[in-house]
């Protein structure tokens, strides 16, 4: 439900790129920790892009993992084997293991934007 | 044929970028702002009202009051004795920047030494959206459950201090004090984690002396 105003917000940001031309596709990332629902942002697309040169533009998601880093040594932790658990859990986990330097001082550097990557336009301007 | 233009933005980019001119205002005129997010229910309120009787002597505060429709809030903030700016969002589950910009343009700003802008109630919402604060401020209540960070991890990811409200209330509850504030600092170890209940005034001093140490940093930060 929340997805609503950023919706509207990468419509804008699409909208203002494309500089008038016709809008097919817009590449977005989503962080596992953003709270954003992707089918929720199809949705609310469809009905926000009505009537504007976005109409019918396809949503390509990309998502992206929790990624954590150490304080201590800079070190990005190895996540990987955790990837399939809820971003809270792996989060837990990393932090119960620490750093391959012995550290605990790990931080959430990654995994929490929803960004706009791209946009594809059609060259003529209607 | 399509062509590919690069954006590589954050979604929410035209708001970071007002929020951003609104920090540099507050700046100048020395004002510390803090944006409190909290679920319905969790005490916003009732926290700024021991706030404004505990600071009100000695700083000149002023609140933002978020709402999706009443002034219920702001009307008690007003009854407490200070200015409130109400801003509906017509059921918005959250403040953007140019609300605030507005509601500052209500404010004499050089008569203010604290903003407290109590977001809707919405622990999702409110995180995606910077405000110009200096910090923001999650205010959890110990009945809503012990596990409320780990249900919402993106508040407490960009909070800066966590005030755990109601706690007068932990003998009747099976959740404890001691495992919200852990899962609290699991998620974010930088966390100033506060215990109170602010309706007895218990811990109430620890939160506003960090309130003014806030104040003290970012003015001598600015002189």
């Amino acid at each position: 439900m929340h997805e609503m105003p950023v919706t509207q917000a990468l419509l804008n940001m699409a909208l203002e790129h494309a500089n008038g031309h016709r809008i097919t596709g817009i590449y977005l990332e989503v962080g596992r920790l953003s709270a954003i629902v992707p089918e929720s942002v199809e949705v609310f697309f469809d009905f926000l892009s009505r009537g504007t040169s976005a109409e019918g533009a396809e949503l390509h998601f990309e998502i992206l993992p929790v990624e954590m880093t150490c304080m201590d040594c800079g070190r990005q932790a190895d996540l990987s084997e955790w990837a399939d658990d809820q971003p809270v859990v792996i989060m837990q986990k990393a932090f119960a293991r620490g750093c391959e330097c012995g550290s605990r001082n790990l931080r959430v550097t990654g995994g929490v934007r929803f960004g706009l990557v791209s946009i594809d336009v059609e060259p003529e301007s209607e | 044929m399509s062509v590919n233009i690069p954006v590589l933005k954050e979604v929410t980019t035209a708001n970071s970028l007002l929020a951003d001119s609104l920090r540099e205002g507050f700046a100048r005129q020395d004002v510390l702002v803090l944006n409190i997010i909290a679920s319905p229910g969790a005490g916003k309120t009732t926290l700024l009202e021991r706030t404004i009787e505990g600071l009100g002597d000695e700083l000149r505060l002023s609140v933002i009051e978020g709402d999706p429709f009443t002034s219920l809030d702001s009307e008690r903030i007003v009854a407490a004795g200070i200015s409130a700016v109400q801003v509906n969002t017509q059921g918005g589950c959250h403040l953007e920047a140019r609300m605030i910009q507005k509601a500052v343009e209500q404010m004499e700003m050089s008569d203010v030494d604290v903003i407290v802008i109590e977001n809707v109630g919405n622990l999702i919402c409110p995180t995606a959206w910077d405000l110009g604060e200096d910090a923001k401020v999650v205010v959890v209540s110990l009945p809503e459950g012990d596990d409320k960070p780990l249900k919402y991890p993106m508040a407490f990811l960009i909070a800066q201090a966590v005030v755990i409200n109601k706690i007068d209330l932990e003998p009747y509850l099976p959740a404890e004090v001691a495992i919200l504030r852990e899962n609290a600092l699991n998620i974010n170890p930088d966390l100033a984690v506060f215990e109170v209940s602010a309706l007895t005034d218990q811990g109430i001093d620890e939160w506003l002396d960090w309130v003014r140490e806030q104040l003290t940093r970012k003015r001598a930060a600015s002189a």
